[in-house]
């Protein structure tokens, strides 16, 4: 089941996302776009975003340069 | 992965943008070189027009000389990296210079996986504590500005942590 949302985007985004579907590596937007999403959340997960923030204020408070 | 003094710094332009929103891109110039790879230079320059003439940062514009290493190739690939960041890592490989700057977990996972060392806006306002760029109380009032000010998000309940810590 999906669900139909109204999403702005840049107007050259759109046209190499139609351009991508044109030249046929995906049946639609709506595909590519599942899919975009689907992997920026893979490689951004909340924890792994956490986990680097967390090293980071490590870094900074306590680094030894 | 090393941390040792670092004289040089790689950028994204996550960093340059969100530093110059609150005002802090000053801090980079603690660092004596600030290598900004051309693609992140062009994407900076479009969307903070004066970030990279800011007095005092040694600002360098950057571009790697050979294609990218098969390793770094496959996992911007699976990361689906952008331009700059691939470029960014490439010249922090090929120039062994000091921490690269990103605030794009994707981005860092793939500095991770690089051995290569990498940090982020809050490690740089953090550090600017440690480092006497800026006193506690300076850093608090940006913290607390930060989710206003800036495109960097951070969650809520982090940055509220986050604050505790140099609170105390």
């Amino acid at each position: 089941m999906s669900t139909e949302i109204r999403a702005e985007l840049p107007p050259e985004l759109l046209a190499q996302a139609h351009a991508y579907v044109e030249e046929g590596w995906a049946t639609d937007v709506n595909e590519l776009l599942t899919e975009a999403l689907r992997r920026y959340l893979e490689s951004h997960s909340s924890q792994l975003s956490e986990q680097f923030i967390r090293e980071d204020v490590d870094w900074g408070l306590n680094g030894n340069e | 992965m090393n941390d040792a003094p670092a004289t040089s710094v790689v950028c994204d332009a996550g960093p340059l943008i969100h530093l110059d929103q609150i005002d802090c891109l000053d801090l980079l110039a603690d660092f004596s070189r600030v290598i900004v790879p051309s693609v992140v230079w062009s994407e900076v320059d479009q969307h903070r027009p004066h970030a990279l003439r800011q007095s005092g940062v040694k600002f360098e514009r950057a571009k790697p000389s050979a294609g990218p290493s098969v390793e770094l190739a496959s996992l911007c690939r699976l990361l689906s990296l952008h331009a700059g960041e691939i470029q960014a890592l490439q010249i922090a490989q090929e120039f062994r210079a000091g921490p690269f700057l990103t605030d794009d977990t994707a981005a860092r996972l793939a500095a991770n996986q690089l051995k290569i060392s990498a940090h982020g806006t809050l490690g740089i306002l953090l550090r600017a504590i440690r480092r006497k760029q800026r006193t506690s109380e300076q850093i608090l009032e940006v913290l607390h500005a930060l989710p206003a000010r800036s495109t960097l998000h951070v969650k809520r309940e982090l940055l509220t942590e986050i604050i505790r810590q140099v609170e105390n």
